[in-house]
């Protein structure tokens, strides 16, 4: 992955476009091993080179997008011929406002060379210490998990002149273990992100998820409104969820998010701010978006307030503002959402520790992970979904006995508003696909308003 | 392109090899259309290629890719596959094992078509699209309207160092429509042929004429703004029809993923989960009524999970997955067929393409049809509700406690349909639930959709497949308003 390589492959294809004619055009090269173990051994080793080239072109105010595989002379002017076709026979889009200009943008981004350049046996032997780490306090346990390492390019350049590039460096780790000796088994589970890998240790988490699995048997709890502690992991699932419902740009032009009606109003505590920050070392940086527009630090809410959509170029000049740097790939699927924050972080809280949460808590549930879910209504922000892998009674401050699982069903907006206390410690977790293209850094968070509206057996 | 498939199962021969298997995909294309409040939306039109390389030792496996086909890149390719293997084999700690299994070679296989989607001119589909949009808009309460269409085509060579061999060419095309109604601060939501893009088909052209968007748009505009001032239902038991679209999801979410056999053997924990059915369960587990038929059928035409071989090579094959109620297969890859001691895969190892590692991966399961029509499926019922197009879904991580929720529900009163309500939720452990169906809809009941979105693995992979599921009726089911 060479960034040169990438300005000429970008400007070979920007080259081959008849005279007249605007066009944006995107290139990520990565490269990446997957190690993912189950039932104590690594059972899907994947190791991966790919390159896809995505090209935007605006035949005056028609937009078509086309993606290739194939760098080659060839290929690259197939993809301009079938880009051309595509935008000529589009509808209109009146309020496209022409591509930006701007030069070279090369934000310096937070970015390891050794994460980077981990070599299979290296990421396995990651996946060993996280193995190792699982199994000292619990021998006979069921381990499974991942680490993924990546090392992404992204080059960005358009026709008037803008050339942007950034580079990410990436190592995820999650791991479960399960004890299968009492009815209901046990579980738990821990997880972290760094862009740098030297940072995480593999033992400590194995050992942080061993610590999790119940030594009791879990017990039933009804359903109802309750105190809840979300640890890390759970945490950063709700906040994703409710940048989504409440920021994306299609939601927002259409009306239908969350926070529709409630733009720049309070829709949490004073104390509570959530940011989106490509360019801070606590995430995943990443020093642009898809359309090339740098990153920077955008308020999502601040100190309890709401602040405004993410917007790429074409929902902007839609709604009269600028971008915001959160544009997604054009293309299909990603390209039809509009905007979206991808790089968010909770702002620290006051809580010393997870037993300082748990104290305050009172009476409560501690939930680890949330899993599946869903949405149940975006314009009210109601989603559902399941805990798992560690969820525990909290009475008098204290963990007091393992809880079989509980579905919630809750609106985001409920959630955060009755948010009372959350951590100084903070961790980043990588989205649902681990390879980075999203993270929220985010402490434990407790709640006083939290529904569960059913249980299941285990 | 023989020539490469032998380079790379040259080179993927090292130390500890036993097995290699190689796809190349030469060309796979993906048009996608939407069209959304009268704009373009996201315009797609996509081309790929390149190799995947699995290997097999005596106790991994390793899996390489490369979006290039030059020949130094395929030899590395094949070697990295190796190298991953042997990391992973230098820690692992039982012995792997696969069925052994004839080997077809030089097989073929392709989708019939009668109309070549990529040959349809684009100004065609976009005018298609563009009219069904338009006629969502019946009424200022309809915020946003989108009319989509997606084809695939994907040509693809494998190889294997055990004399597998095939050529395939698959094409996929599916479309839909919905509408967004607003007012008030309620959002309503209606789809057609059903939510998340419609209905999709292994076929041509054709099948996009066939759903007839345009005719169907006005009447989903209607329903969605007539949903904003429906009543939501009350909660508590009651009986619940399912419509074909809605018992399709309910089946791909509760026997479909439940019954993958990497699932049962907790390959899959870390992430999906695993399943609430038991290695040891598979022949004699009661899984619900006697009603209960469900096969999965890879030879199904027309279906997203139909193909002539997966990607272990192995010939596709209809798999009995309940029969009478009872758990009598699963769904399986030659790994783990092995483990569970049967002689045959069920060959539903796929990947989403080349650049993926093949998994278990549904392909049409499908529940059969029974013998009542659609108001006999009513007639039993004095007060509940019929329940249509999914909207959301969600179900625990052994896939026994789920909740899903519909875009449009109807009460039933008297065995006949009754006024709409809105948001409705249905909740239930799968046992029970499948125990209590208690009637299931004829053949006219009965529809083969097409999924495309079936997210699993790390990295993600998306599969499309199948399920054909008539309408059924289910007693004593928890409903609420959501």
């Amino acid at each position: 992955m060479d960034p040169k390589e990438a300005e000429r492959t970008l400007e070979s294809v920007l080259g081959r476009l008849p005279t007249g004619i605007a066009a944006d055009a995107r290139l990520e090269q990565g490269s990446s091993t997957t190690m993912r173990f189950a039932n104590g051994a690594i059972h899907q080793p994947h190791r991966e080179e790919l390159s896809e080239l995505s090209l935007r072109i605006a035949d005056a105010r028609r937009l078509g997008t086309v993606t290739t595989m194939d760098l080659s002379p060839h290929g690259l002017s197939r993809a301009v011929a079938e880009g051309l076709a595509l935008a000529r026979s589009a509808p209109e889009e009146p309020k496209f406002p022409g591509f930006p200009d701007g030069g070279t943008v090369r934000p310096r981004t937070p970015y390891s060379r050794a994460t980077a350049r981990l070599t299979p046996e290296a990421v396995a032997a990651h996946a060993q210490r996280l193995l190792d780490g699982a199994r000292r306090d619990l021998p006979e346990g069921r381990i499974s998990g991942v680490v993924h390492q990546g090392d992404l390019l992204r080059t960005v350049a358009n026709t008037r002149g803008r050339l942007a590039q950034t580079r990410q460096s990436v190592l995820a780790m999650r791991v479960l273990v399960e004890d299968l000796a009492p009815d209901p088994p046990a579980s738990g589970w821990a997880e972290a992100a760094h862009w740098d890998g030297r940072r995480l240790d593999g033992v400590r988490l194995g050992r942080e998820a061993s610590a999790r699995v119940a030594r009791a048997p879990a017990v039933s709890l009804p359903p109802g409104k309750y105190r809840v502690l979300l640890d890390g992991s759970a945490a950063a699932k709700l906040v994703d969820e409710f940048v989504s419902l409440g920021f994306s740009a299609r939601g927002a032009e259409e009306g239908w998010s969350c926070l529709a009606g409630r733009w720049g109003r309070r829709i949490a505590p004073p104390g509570l701010t959530i940011l989106d920050d490509g360019l801070s070392p606590e995430g995943l940086p990443v020093g642009i978006d898809w359309e090339g527009t740098p990153k920077r630090r955008t308020r999502l809410v601040d100190r309890g307030i709401s602040g405004g959509p993410a917007l790429d170029l074409l929902t902007a000049a839609r709604m009269g503002k600028r971008p915001t740097g959160h544009a997604l790939p054009p293309e299909a699927p990603l390209g039809g959402l509009g905007a979206l924050p991808l790089q968010v972080q909770v702002r620290p809280g006051a809580a010393r520790s997870l037993e300082e949460l748990i104290r305050e808590t009172g009476r409560g549930v501690l939930v680890t992970r949330l899993h599946y879910v869903r949405t149940v209504h975006a314009g009210k922000g109601i989603i559902t979904g399941m805990t798992r892998d560690g969820t525990y009674r909290i009475e008098r401050g204290e963990i007091v006995a393992p809880l079989r699982n509980l579905r919630f069903t809750e609106s985001v907006l409920t959630a955060l508003r009755a948010a009372e206390l959350w951590g100084r410690e903070r961790r980043c977790f990588a989205g649902d696909d681990e390879r980075g293209l999203s993270a929220v850094t985010a402490p434990a968070l407790l709640t006083s308003s939290f529904r569960f509206t059913s249980a299941t057996v285990f | 392109m023989e020539d490469l498939l032998e380079l790379a199962l040259r080179a993927g021969q090292r130390d500890h090899v036993l097995a290699v298997e190689v796809r190349i995909v030469p060309s796979s294309v993906s048009e996608s259309l939407a069209v959304r409040n009268g704009r373009a939306s996201s315009l797609t039109y996509r081309e790929a290629a390149g190799l995947g390389v699995r290997v097999r030792t005596d106790r991994s496996w390793g899996f390489a890719t490369a979006s290039s086909l030059d020949r130094a890149t395929v030899r590395a390719t094949a070697g990295a596959a190796a190298r991953a293997a042997r990391a992973a084999r230098s820690r692992a700690r039982r012995p792997l094992t696969v069925t052994e299994e004839r080997a077809v070679s030089n097989g073929r296989y392709r989708t019939a078509t009668r109309v070549d989607p990529f040959s349809v001119p684009r100004e065609e589909k976009l005018r298609m699209l563009r009219e069904a949009e338009s006629a969502l808009h019946v009424g200022a309460e309809i915020k946003a309207g989108e009319a989509s269409y997606h084809a695939w085509r994907e040509v693809k060579h494998f190889a294997s160092s055990e004399g597998r061999s095939y050529t395939s060419t698959i094409v996929h095309v599916g479309a839909g429509i919905q509408a967004t109604a607003i007012a008030g601060g309620e959002v309503q939501r209606r789809s057609a042929p059903t939510s998340f893009g419609g209905d999709f088909r292994q076929a041509g052209f054709e099948f996009i004429r066939e759903l007839d968007l345009v005719g169907r748009a006005p009447s989903v505009g209607r329903e969605a703004i007539a949903l904003l001032t429906a009543p939501t239902p009350d909660s508590g038991p009651t009986t619940v029809v399912l419509g074909s679209d809605q018992l399709g999801l309910q089946v791909h979410e509760s026997v479909g993923h439940a019954t993958e056999l990497d699932r049962i053997f907790a390959m899959e924990a870390g992430y999906a989960g695993t399943s609430w059915v038991a290695p040891e369960q598979v022949g004699a587990l009661t899984y619900g009524s006697p009603l209960m038929e469900i096969v999965a059928d890879a030879t199904e035409p027309g279906g997203l999970g139909t193909f002539g071989f997966d990607d272990e090579g192995l010939r596709a094959r209809r798999v009995p997955i309940v029969t009478a109620g009872r758990l009598v297969g699963t769904l399986s890859s030659r790994e783990t067929a092995a483990r569970l001691g049967l002689d045959r895969s069920g060959a539903t190892c796929r990947a989403e393409g080349f650049y993926r590692m093949p998994l278990i991966r549904m392909t049409n399961v499908d529940l059969s049809p029974g013998d009542l029509s659609f108001p006999e499926l009513l007639d039993g019922v004095h007060d509940g509700i019929y329940l249509e197009t999914n909207r959301s879904w969600s179900i625990d991580d052994k896939r026994l406690n789920f909740q899903f929720g519909t875009e449009v529900g109807r009460r039933i009163v008297d065995g006949e349909l009754g006024p709409l309500v809105r948001n409705p939720l249905y909740a239930g452990m799968t046992p029970e639930f499948w125990a209590s169906m208690d009637a299931v809809g004829d053949r006219s009941t009965w529809h083969l959709w097409g999924v495309p979105n079936c997210g699993k693995g790390q990295p993600g992979q998306v599969a499309h497949v199948s399920h054909g599921s008539p309408a059924a009726r289910f007693r004593n089911v928890a409903v609420r308003g959501g």
